[in-house]
């Protein structure tokens, strides 16, 4: 009855001419405009999905040069003030031989964002060339990457509480730096990205190989 | 085959018969990605609503007491959760203030205020008010829902001042802490497929 759906790969809902619904994964007719369950427009893929995802990848990348250049915090001690990045503060505490903090820290705030923008882009190349990953292994990479985006904000809670907590008028005082606001929309544009990101479009590709 | 008794796997459009019964704790996994779909858990109904009350009476003691006192050579200065955005806000973060509010105390409120709103009435065997508005309102506050992610930055927060200063932990700080667990409980045991049953058989037929 229909044939718009055959060429996506066999076995798959939208290759049998179904939709599932992105919200509440209920499956309809591919010709059905909204989910009659929770009246989410139904689509068969996500619309300009790598797309969207490249704008928000790009978007964060550039705010992530500020936020690495700036200062995240300001301390100032009896009126001397020390401007500490992020680079920074994980280097003082290697200094001070914290170095468990240090590794949460240089994980939060550089190894993911970086780690994660780099799997997006990998995972974007893959829905338009066939990779030597297979699907699932590229489908773990992205749970993996859509999991672990929202535990880069350790870095804005940790400058939020201490610039509540560490307040005495006149003998230290702490402000948050430039940088925590470039590094907050790096977090949030890359979730943003992830949650763009249409899986079932790698599968579309790897399939098809 | 009837389409309500088909799946298609979220992340690779697998198509898949649902099975009729899971046993208990038993996870709907796509054969070809590994990708979990939903775990089956019994009474999830009962245990959604304890928990999620359990986490909005804690959510709500740790806002309103202190939170963490901070004792540097004899000046003592206490907070509460909701000075820590308040105190961006007063610096001139206005972004920063309200993604923090959001992060920590608006959104994972919202979360549970519409869990409770739904289950609730279900429970009672009422009709919910607005049941689809509120099943969708549930999918779009849980993923930027930061609870989990504050407590480790409180900690790391913490080891950076008691250079500075003894920190002291004050009851709202472990009120937060117990309504991190049961948050994520609920959050656990609220699979969307178990979420939408349950709104189809609310909705007015």
């Amino acid at each position: 009855m229909q044939n718009q759906g055959k060429h996506f790969p066999r076995c798959t809902a939208a290759h049998e001419g179904l939709v599932s619904c992105h919200v509440c994964h209920k499956l309809a007719p591919v010709k059905q405009k909204t989910c009659d369950r929770c009246h989410t427009p139904l689509h068969v893929r996500t619309p300009n999905s790598i797309q969207y995802t490249l704008a928000f990848l790009v978007t964060a990348m550039i705010f992530y040069i500020p936020a690495n250049l700036y200062p995240i915090m300001n301390t100032s001690l009896l009126g001397e003030l020390t401007e500490s990045t992020i680079i920074g503060g994980v280097l003082l505490f290697i200094e001070h031989d914290s170095y468990f903090i240090a590794a949460i820290i240089f994980t939060a705030s550089v190894l993911i964002p970086i780690a994660k923008m780099l799997i997006l882009i990998w995972l974007c190349y893959a829905t338009s060339s066939a990779s030597h990953l297979s699907g699932s292994e590229l489908t773990r990479l992205y749970r993996v990457t859509e999991f672990i985006g929202k535990w880069s904000m350790i870095d804005i809670f940790v400058v939020a509480i201490l610039v509540a907590l560490v307040q005495v008028t006149g003998i230290m005082s702490i402000t948050p730096g430039l940088a925590a606001r470039a590094f907050a929309l790096v977090v949030i544009l890359t979730m943003l990205a992830a949650t763009k990101l249409d899986v079932r479009l790698i599968w579309d590709k790897q399939l098809q190989t | 085959m009837e389409l309500s008794q088909q799946h298609a796997c979220h992340e690779c459009d697998l198509l898949m018969a649902l099975p009729e019964k899971l046993s208990p704790k038993q996870a709907l996994v796509c054969p070809r990605c590994k990708s979990v779909q939903y775990t089956h858990y019994p009474n999830a109904l009962e245990h959604a609503l304890s928990f999620s009350i359990s986490a909005i009476i804690l959510l709500i003691i740790a806002s309103m007491f202190p939170f963490l006192s901070f004792d540097s050579q004899g000046y003592i200065r206490t907070i509460n959760l909701l000075q820590t955005p308040y105190e961006l806000y007063q610096q001139g973060f206005v972004l920063l203030s309200f993604l923090v509010f959001a992060f920590v105390v608006l959104l994972p409120f919202l979360y549970l205020a519409c869990v409770l709103a739904l289950l609730l009435p279900i429970r009672l065997q009422k009709m919910p008010l607005a049941p689809v508005q509120l099943g969708k309102a549930i999918s779009y506050f849980l993923p930027w829902s930061m609870a989990e992610v504050f407590i480790v930055g409180v900690l790391v927060a913490l080891i950076k001042a008691s250079e500075a200063a003894d920190i002291i932990f004050e009851g709202a700080f472990w009120a937060y802490l117990a309504f991190v667990v049961f948050f994520v409980a609920t959050a656990n045991v609220l699979s969307k497929q178990q979420l939408w049953a349950w709104i189809d058989n609310a909705k007015p037929r």
